[in-house]
């Protein structure tokens, strides 16, 4: 029989979540005879303004459970039409992003299934049983662990940025609509104030990212990696260590406690290479790491180690970059 | 009648000393423990909950609970000596090896058996071992209450309902919700204190504890056996990166290497 993975789409101003399309493509990967279904919950204005984003994803079926109390997301309301419409499909494989609304309606969900699930997945995989294998880093970010179920669907949440969207054909999904059973919902949130933060243009992604940690000894120093950035048109990152010694803000933190990066070249300056911020760069398609000690982990685990200092490498770059422009 | 707050509280191990047991879960005994920073945060809101109420002549009492082995006994004299009226320990070796879905189930048995009046729930957000974030949406969910996550503050509060404020990366929201309600808290820096009077009180307060039977739990459907999720394997990600080390470069040849290599990149996928 056909193994299904359902992934649930997570849609914010009639926008997929960039995550949801992350995961479609790696659950594609699964396995060569897996069927990926995807499933939507919103109102139908939502679903009107959405509908090219949702026609363009590669799964086979969409399902759409369409009403008109769906306006606004409300987790209680989410859970319980999103396990009443589980219970029914029943897919081997359920995944859903590990966005901030991910990690609450994913663990009701589980709760009300009475199912288990893997929370912040960075890696998943079948075995020849079709159990997915869920790894995430744990003990902050000091350890992988690799975590199955036994209960069915196997259910996981996927860190944003843990996988790359590969641009495979478009399947043209079915689209299937769901009446969803909405009667007497009183578990609702009266919202009061909300305000929309100014998405940020999405850095992880960008083509280069030059990242700066202790080594750069100052503050001073760090911030001229916001200079060398604009000249040369990459983006900015910082290691923890940075960040909590106020040098950066946490937005462009990366690491496990911060973002999962996926650049072609990730250029880390005086970063030491603790293994959490390592889980936020395992998808950087190069590493060049400059650093003075050349026992610094990140030394072992780059594809490019330099022992230079990386401060003066930094001033360097600076001052040269102006006969670079042309090439870059 | 008294307004119940219960709050739910984790000890956990520090990160830099663990061990795991032949079933792949953490050797808790003998690991030096902290209360969960996020907990401390629900503790700091609970209080200010309970302060609130007092001044619409609410009579209100704050309940700290913790499961875990009977060294979880320090978390909630910690929570009693920063203000927490009484103090609850689940402990039984059948809650051993918990995840989250048996946690969430074992807590829930707790309240609506032990406390089942209680109004307001107050988590921390993730515990700093396991980061799930799991534990409260799914007691929530067990105990069929309504629930907000990502709490920072709590605006007001009164016997008939609640105001908070939400802060998540994409808005910021103030939401109002009756009771009974579930909060976890976002707040990870709390810099409540006991004092001495608080440590005093906490020495000399009884801390009961609850086995299985207590709570009225089912067997099945706690501890390992409880839990769905297990660890297949625990490791320290290998590098998969062939790497070239370039020895002692100064730092202008660097730079112009590191030109070199952007440049190449971008020509690369272009």
């Amino acid at each position: 029989m056909t193994k299904t993975a359902l992934v649930y789409i997570e849609l914010n101003n009639s926008k997929i979540e960039k995550v949801c399309k992350e995961i479609v493509s790696k659950a594609n990967e699964l396995a060569s005879d897996i069927e990926v279904n995807a499933v939507v919950i919103a109102d139908k204005t939502t679903i009107r303004n959405s509908q090219q984003d949702l026609a363009l994803l590669n799964v086979k079926k969409l399902f759409i459970i369409e009403d008109n109390i769906f306006d606004s997301y409300q987790c209680c309301l989410f859970s319980s039409v999103l396990s009443a419409f589980i219970n029914k499909n029943k897919p081997d494989i359920f995944l859903m992003g590990a966005t901030e609304n991910g990690r609450e309606l994913a663990p009701r969900t589980a709760s009300a299934l009475n199912i288990g699930l893997t929370a912040d997945c960075t890696d998943i995989s079948v075995d020849e049983s079709f159990n997915l294998l869920a790894t995430r880093p744990t003990y902050g970010g000091k350890m992988m662990a690799t975590i199955i179920s036994e209960t069915r669907p196997n259910f996981a949440t996927i860190r944003p940025g843990a996988f790359k969207i590969e641009n495979t054909l478009v399947n043209n999904p079915e689209f299937v609509y769901i009446q969803p059973e909405t009667a007497g919902h009183e578990l609702l949130l009266e919202v009061l104030k909300c305000e929309t933060k100014q998405q940020e243009e999405d850095w992880t992604c960008s083509d280069v990212i030059i990242a700066g940690g202790l080594g750069l000894k100052t503050k001073e120093n760090f911030e001229k990696i916001y200079t060398l950035c604009s000249l040369i048109n990459a983006k900015p990152a910082a290691s923890r260590a940075a960040v909590e010694l106020g040098w950066a803000p946490s937005e462009i933190q990366v690491g496990q406690t911060g973002n999962s990066v996926s650049p072609k070249l990730y250029i880390a300056l005086g970063i030491s290479g603790a293994m959490q911020h390592m889980t936020g760069i395992t998808n950087a398609d190069k590493i060049v790491a400059v650093n003075t000690d050349r026992q610094a982990p990140i030394m072992s685990a780059s594809d490019i180690a330099i022992e230079s200092d990386a401060a003066a490498v930094l001033q360097s770059m600076i001052e040269h970059s102006g006969s670079k422009q042309a090439l870059l | 009648m008294v307004f119940k707050i219960a709050v739910c509280i984790k000890q956990v191990p520090d990160t830099n000393d663990i061990k795991w047991t032949e079933n792949n879960t953490i050797q808790r005994e003998g690991l030096e423990s902290i209360i969960n920073p996020f907990d401390v945060g629900a503790i700091e809101l609970a209080l200010k909950a309970k302060k609130l109420l007092t001044h619409t002549d609410v009579q209100a009492e704050v309940n700290a609970v913790t499961m875990g082995p009977l060294q979880a006994e320090e978390v909630l004299r910690t929570a009693l000596a920063m203000g927490c009226d009484n103090a609850y320990l689940l402990s039984d070796k059948r809650f051993s090896a918990a995840d989250t879905l048996a946690t969430a189930y074992t807590l829930s048995c707790f309240i609506s058996n032990i406390l089942p009046d209680t109004k307001l729930i107050i988590c921390g957000q993730q515990a700093i071992d396991g980061d799930t974030a799991q534990t409260p949406s799914s007691l929530a969910q067990k105990l069929n209450i309504a629930q907000a996550t990502n709490i920072t503050s709590l605006e007001e509060i009164n016997n008939v309902y609640s105001i908070w404020s939400q802060e998540t990366r994409g808005f910021s929201r103030v939401i109002k919700s009756g009771f009974p309600l579930m909060i976890s808290t976002a707040i990870n820096n709390s810099n409540i204190q006991p004092d001495i009077n608080g440590y005093i009180k906490a020495q000399d307060s009884q801390i009961t504890v609850f086995d299985a039977s207590a709570i009225n739990a089912d067997f099945n459907k706690i501890g390992l056996k409880g839990s769905p999720t297990k660890v297949k394997k625990a490791f320290v990600p290998e590098i998969k990166r062939q790497t070239v080390l370039y020895e002692n470069m100064q730092p202008a040849q660097c730079a112009e290497f590191i030109f070199e290599e952007i440049e190449k990149c971008r020509t690369d996928y272009d």
